[in-house]
């Protein structure tokens, strides 16, 4: 033919003459002279006024205090603008509130616009978080919205930019109370000691599994396992019984178990992810995850795939893998681990014929499983931000819009309508979410188990500039060891790469 | 008379381009802000970084899948369907209907036949008995069989099109020449080799060329089947998806992602020099 | 064409026109002629028909999977992925309200109509010059012309999106059709087909003092338009399909495309697995419509362009 055998020769070599020049180093060391880039850096927080050390070993006593930028000195919040205002106010308000859950956002939204004639909220729907980030960086000043919604891995990567008027500022002029607020909710979206955004869907990782399996391997289906041990006890139970051919369903997704495994087992664990207290009271420089307790977690997971008791469904990209394994005709699994805002559709789904001969009322519901007999979990989903540069009117009316998201009724309205769980537990003694818990118990798990345990800041979530990234670092290692790579070596590549994004981080922001 | 084509395509080709080229030697911060110079040599440091050497290589082996096998394939349905038959036209609107899919909805439809647990494929018996990795862990999943996988997707979604060009260009192939050639005592395999083949030149050379811009520049299929692939290999990481994708490491930089995708457009010039030095000095123009 | 062009070019133009007409038809090779010579016949027919059929199932395997899955209940979708189910319109439905599938339809429709109009007219013009005159510089134009063709939309997306939002285009019809509006491969296959046309066509014009803009619309279009209408199907089938650039210069939802649509519903709910699959059928028909109507000029204009070289 056309010398396609010369053409293919050609590209053969290119390709190996091509990957014979590796350099070996990442693409984050890119351009910058390897003394910068040398992890980890000393840090050095952009205004320069820490008063903590930096210490970076596992001591999570000597806890720098923070002396960063001052309330004072961040964006305003003139909450009283809004009382001289004139006519409506039109504030825009970008939200990811996709599919199903759309109908509450709108239905919220146009029960504020009719109550009142000060303020207008216009929705945009960006349909999903990583495009709305995207919009959100590419748009200058003139194309921002009034009002934003960031998943919660944006606190530090929105706090250290600058563009948003920090909700504690908010809360100080206008003397909002939030004594009703579960505290973790708050905590969650604090950095530096500031209340950076306001809670607003919150969502955590439950376990889901099956009923039916459990009660034919003679476990109790009201009380599912919630410590590692118990699991473990649990899985053998149903797979010598043969209740099921595999018990545990994994994955390795970075929004699924490729995060979870590590920074939520750790915080259970009172251990913490990243160093200067979890990366809240100042800018984290390195993580602990490859120490021994990361070792010893993923090798109780390991061990469980080897001895035949997991399985795993790989990256999960579109997130319904693990649930579609529960459902698989030949080897079904009978439980997993998944966030809680999918109950609503994951329960109608199983009882909508899903997998055969299960009805909606087989699914089990229980905490988060992981080390320790305490549930506890971090803060998952997404908060309420106010862009800054803006007019003072436009200013406090957001924030009159986001006082009512977080009245007990509404959050009350929205807990009920989607899977979301109410951040203030006065929301709780109203229906409908009232009446939702009592009928159907399942839907409070996700609630109750944000209730328990300690609220430090080692058990709350880390928070890490280059946080996607890295958890994308740590659901590659998560992915080896499930294949059956030794967990120290991965969990350390993937500290490396990790530390690496943060030296990069920090060096940029 | 220039003018409508050249001020567009230089406002948003040309101009991107070259600030791009600016762009890639510099790092910035999580906003594209605040960006600072490195030097050229930073292209260097990309150019031979894991990821990007990683990234290249995927995307070349999925070229080397995507190229031949949709060429070939293309080739031979437009051969199939080049005889005189009564219903041709209705093969023929077959052949070329997935041009009317899109990235998008090409790879829904082959995700969703793919899926391990419930999917189409996987679950029938004896497609799974001669391939148990469909089910087990998935051809998704499985970091040998991902990039395939996806390749595959692609090809199904490229056929139309090929299929409608080489179709094209067999029009154009005068009909005595095969008589002649038949005349002579050639047979079916004979002519297609002498005849065919050499006159359908220019099309397949613009078929090569076209297809091997989409194979380097392939992203939405990546986004929509596996994230990047299988981890941790990152088997499906091509260099478009290297740049822009969910979980890339250089996704807050701009700086590193300009400087990747004017490398991509360098390795696609080179490329397409090579296929048009080595191959277009071969082809038969005209009769 | 109702014309006054002055005899000689009428004369030209009426051979010219007479001659594409000969140009091989699509479908019926052979037909007038007798059968072709080598036209299988018996056994080797019907083994042709069998591997046509073959093939066609292979290729039509995912569309039919599709077209089933959104035919059917939700419920029903993973019981037999192969068969299809209890008919009923209602996935259909709730793609069409839940993916605002209706206004996204129009939005590409408006907008691949104006990148279509803008590519065929700008690609004209572009290749009347590369082909008719002469000017200084002009091969370092064409060859920047097709540098751009290698150019990867990626490359390009942000500092586009700068150019746009600054001329305050975002999410309007005009902001996601800019970047397409002109197009190196439209250029180039217009500048192919031109060249084909017999130099004395252009100097009989000339002689009789036609212009360059009588030239090109008395003459010059109308005898390549099949190309023209394979340029036009091309442009719209690329403005139809584009992915990225919507999904980030529109961040209105009223304005979003229907691929952006897609992707949404890419993302949904366990319950509801072939929303999707309906929502993809949905998108594709009015792009099979457009093929179905084109299909002839489709192939006529690629006949006459790609395989003279």
């Amino acid at each position: 033919m056309f010398s396609s055998r010369r053409l293919l020769s050609l590209l053969v070599v290119a390709g190996v003459g091509v990957a014979a020049c590796s350099s070996g180093e990442s693409a984050l060391e890119s351009g910058v002279d390897d003394a910068t880039t040398d992890a980890p850096v000393d840090a050095t927080t952009p205004d320069g006024g820490t008063g903590g050390d930096t210490d970076t070993g596992a001591d999570t006593t000597a806890m720098p205090t923070t002396t960063v930028a001052p309330l004072s000195e961040l964006a305003p919040c003139p909450t009283e603008a809004l009382a001289d205002a004139a006519g409506p106010i039109d504030i825009v308000f970008w939200h990811a509130m996709a599919s199903d859950l759309e109908p509450p956002m709108v239905a919220l939204t146009d029960e504020y616009n009719a109550s009142q004639d000060k303020v207008r909220v216009q929705l945009q729907n960006q349909t999903g978080y990583e495009s709305l980030i995207d919009k959100y960086i590419n748009a200058g000043q003139n194309s921002r919205p009034t009002l934003v919604q960031f998943p919660e891995y944006q606190l530090r990567s929105i706090a250290d930019s600058g563009t948003t008027v920090p909700a504690g500022a908010c809360i100080e002029s206008s003397d909002y109370d939030t004594s009703a607020f579960v505290p973790r909710t708050l905590t969650a979206y604090q950095y530096e000691g500031i209340q950076r955004g306001m809670p607003f869907n919150v969502s955590n990782p439950v376990l889901f599994y099956i009923r039916k399996v459990f009660e034919a391997a003679g476990l109790d289906p009201d009380d599912p396992p919630v410590s590692l041990e118990e699991l473990r006890a649990a899985s053998e139970q149903i797979v010598s019984s043969g209740a099921a051919p595999v018990a545990l369903v994994l994955d390795s997704g970075p929004d699924s178990g490729g995060g979870w495994f590590l920074e939520q087992w750790f915080g259970r664990a009172g251990e913490p992810f990243a160093d200067n207290g979890n990366g809240r009271i100042a800018p984290a420089t390195e993580v602990f995850f490859d120490n021994e307790l990361g070792v010893e977690l993923t090798t109780f997971l390991q061990s469980m795939i080897d001895d035949g008791l997991a399985v795993t469904v790989g990256d999960n990209p579109g997130g319904l893998d693990a649930f579609l394994k529960l459902a698989d005709p030949t080897t079904p699994g009978a439980m997993t681990m998944a966030t809680s805002a999918a109950l609503g559709s994951v329960i109608a789904a199983l009882g909508g014929g899903l997998a055969p001969g299960l009805g909606p009322e087989d699914v089990g519901i229980g905490p988060m499983p992981g080390p320790g007999d305490t549930p506890q979990v971090q803060v998952g989903g997404a908060s309420l931000w106010i862009v800054a540069d803006k007019s003072p009117e436009e200013t406090a009316a957001a924030w009159d819009y986001i006082s009512f998201l977080l009245r007990p009724e509404s959050q009350s309205q929205w807990a009920a309508a989607t899977g979301y769980v109410p951040i203030r537990t006065d929301a709780l003694d109203l229906d409908p979410v009232k009446t939702t818990y009592a009928t159907d118990p399942r839907f409070a798990v996700p609630f109750e188990q944000l209730l328990s345990g300690v609220n430090d800041d080692t058990a709350n979530a880390p928070v890490i500039g280059p946080q996607r990234e890295v958890r994308a670092a740590t659901s590659r290692a998560m992915a080896a060891i499930f294949a059956g790579a030794d967990p120290q070596t991965a969990l350390t590549e993937a500290a490396d790469a990790s530390n690496l994004l943060i030296a990069s981080y920090n060096d940029r922001n | 008379m220039l003018a409508p084509s050249a001020v567009v395509l230089g406002v948003f080709v040309l101009y991107p381009l070259g600030r791009a080229v600016w762009l890639g030697q510099q790092r910035c911060d999580n906003f594209g802000n605040n960006c600072r110079s490195q030097g050229f040599g930073q292209y260097v440091d990309i150019f031979r970084s894991t990821e990007f050497q990683n990234a290249l290589v995927v995307t070349a082996k999925f070229a080397l899948i995507t190229v031949p096998l949709g060429l070939i394939l293309g080739v031979g349905l437009a051969v199939l369907a080049d005889k005189y038959l009564r219903g041709i036209a209705a093969f023929r609107a077959v052949f070329s209907s997935t041009v009317a899919t899109s990235v998008a909805v090409a790879s829904l439809m082959w995700l969703f036949l793919l899926q391990p647990s419930v999917g189409a494929l996987a679950n029938v018996s004896w497609f799974n008995s001669l391939f148990p990795s469909v089910k087990d862990p998935g051809w998704l999943q499985d970091p040998g069989t991902a990039l395939t996988a996806v390749a595959l997707s692609s090809v199904w979604a490229g056929l139309g099109f090929t299929f409608i060009l080489v179709t094209a260009g067999l029009q154009g192939i005068p009909r005595d020449f095969y008589e002649a050639a038949a005349v002579d005592g050639a047979g079916g395999i004979r002519r297609f080799w002498s005849i065919t083949v050499p006159m359908l030149g220019p099309t397949l050379l613009f078929v090569l060329i076209v297809l091997t811009t989409r194979a380097f520049q392939t992203y939405g299929e990546v986004d929509l089947l596996t994230d990047g692939g299988p981890q941790p290999q990152d088997s499906t990481t091509t260099i478009t998806y290297f740049v822009y994708g969910q979980n890339s490491p250089i996704r807050n930089d701009a700086g590193l992602q300009a400087g990747a995708a004017v490398l991509l457009f360098l390795v696609l010039l080179v490329l397409s020099a090579i296929q048009l030095r080595g191959i277009g000095r071969r082809v038969h123009y005209g009769d | 064409m109702a014309t006054d062009l002055p005899a000689g070019v009428q004369g030209a133009v009426d051979t010219a026109l007479a001659t594409v007409d000969e140009l091989p038809e699509s479908t019926d090779r052979g037909r007038g002629r007798g059968r072709d010579f080598d036209a299988p016949i018996g056994w080797r027919r019907a083994g042709r028909y069998l591997l046509l059929a073959l093939v066609s199932f292979v290729v039509l395997f995912p569309i039919y999977t599709t077209v089933i899955a959104a035919f059917k209940p939700s419920d029903a979708f993973f019981d037999h992925p192969l068969l299809p189910g209890p008919f009923t319109f209602d996935v259909i439905v709730d793609a069409w309200t839940a993916g605002n599938l209706g206004r996204y339809l129009l939005n590409s429709l408006v907008v691949a109509t104006i990148v279509t109009v803008f590519q065929v007219v700008s690609a004209v013009l572009a290749a009347y010059a590369f082909a008719f005159l002469r000017f200084p510089g002009r091969n370092l134009f064409f060859v920047l012309f097709i540098a751009t063709l290698l150019v990867p939309l990626e490359a390009t997306l942000v500092v586009n999106f700068d150019t746009v939002d600054g001329l305050g285009w975002s999410n309007s019809y005009l902001g996601l059709a800019a970047p397409f509006l002109a197009t190196a491969f439209g250029v180039f296959l217009m500048r192919q087909v031109f060249m084909t046309l017999p130099r004395d066509l252009r100097d009989a014009a000339a002689i009789d003092g036609v212009g360059h803009f009588g030239f090109l619309w008395y003459v010059a279009v109308p005898l390549v338009r099949p190309t023209l209408g394979a340029l036009a199907l091309f442009g719209f089938l690329g403005a139809w399909n584009q992915y990225l650039w919507p999904n980030l210069i529109i961040n209105e939802t009223e304005m979003n495309t229907v691929q952006s649509g897609l992707r949404v519903l890419s993302r949904s709910n366990l319950d509801q697995p072939n929303l999707v699959m309906a929502g993809t059928l949905v998108a594709a028909v009015p792009v099979v419509i457009v093929l179905l109507v084109f299909q002839r000029q489709l192939v006529r204009g690629l006949t006459a362009g790609a395989v003279k070289g």
